[in-house]
């Protein structure tokens, strides 16, 4: 587990990992190396609920910044989640086919979508947020979400 | 212990405008009402919540199934936290993985997909509840 930013909001408690940047639909992108890790925030998990199917596009795929790269289905919605970086998919997390509700139970670490061979990382890391920044945009999201309960 | 006394309760999610919740309780009621009226009795969760003395009596008297529509685990806790024995906890959402062609929409009235994952349910209910009373009678007998 990552150091986290921590938040309650009703009785609900959010966590932010302070080892990666987002986007603000609460996609993480990871670098490792020329290699980006992507899944969802902890927020998103928990906003979604339980995650009955995740598909993540096939390895190889080339995806853009704004494309679709899986799909997550729940009990509630179905999630489309698009890429924060461009470059083609050089692994898909195979273990989601079996265990997909490792999203749920661990966003930062086993429930991982994706990773991406970056093609434009320098360029499209600026349009992505700092946990800080995400942290805050995200309790705004979480208070706003509590008062429709 | 007689015939008469050898349930099972049967205790459902009351996600209440939650499709996967109505689903919960819609197998519950096939079972319930339909394939083992004889074998089962229904306590409503809501009821167990309040501390109902006769609910609370039957989970205890009884094994239940419980049958839940989130990883929150309502009915399972509130059985536990009421003083009696989970013989199976049912989870939708597993079911659902092993019949994704059921997709279930709706909330005051299922869908078709949803009509049929409550079927499903059912069926893996009553499964249980043969199971349970089965191994009862075996120790009765042993």
């Amino acid at each position: 587990m990552p150091d986290c930013l921590e938040v309650t909001v009703d009785k609900f408690i959010f966590r932010v990992a302070t080892d990666r940047l987002y986007t603000a639909e609460g996609v993480w992108a990871l670098e490792e190396g020329d290699r980006i890790r992507i899944g969802v925030t902890d927020f998103l998990q928990q906003r979604s609920g339980d995650v009955a199917f995740a598909e993540v596009r096939a390895e190889g795929r080339a995806v853009a910044t704004g494309d679709e790269v899986a799909t997550i289905e729940t009990i509630k919605a179905n999630v489309e989640v698009i890429s924060p970086v461009s470059g083609a998919i050089a692994e898909a997390n195979q273990a989601l086919a079996m265990t997909p509700e490792v999203i749920n139970q661990d966003p930062y670490g086993e429930g991982w979508l994706a990773v991406v061979e970056a093609s434009e990382w320098t360029k499209d890391r600026e349009t992505l947020l700092d946990p800080d920044a995400y942290f805050d945009l995200m309790q705004g999201q979480a208070e706003e979400e509590a008062q429709k309960l | 212990m007689n015939e008469q006394e050898r349930k099972v309760v049967v205790v459902p999610c009351s996600g209440i405008g939650k499709t996967y919740g109505t689903v919960s309780r819609e197998a519950a009621y096939e079972v319930v009402e339909d394939s083992r009226p004889e074998a089962t009795e229904l306590v409503a969760l809501s009821l167990l919540v309040l501390g109902d003395q006769d609910a609370r009596a039957a989970v205890r008297a009884h094994p239940a199934v419980t049958i839940d529509g989130c990883k929150l685990g309502c009915a399972a806790k509130m059985v536990q936290e009421s003083g009696g024995t989970v013989a199976q906890g049912i989870a939708v959402l597993d079911v659902y993985r092993r019949n994704r062609e059921l997709k279930p929409q709706g909330i005051a009235e299922l869908n078709e997909g949803g009509i049929l994952l409550a079927h499903a349910v059912a069926e893996e209910i009553a499964i249980v509840v043969d199971d349970v009373l089965a191994a009862e009678e075996g120790s009765t007998h042993a």
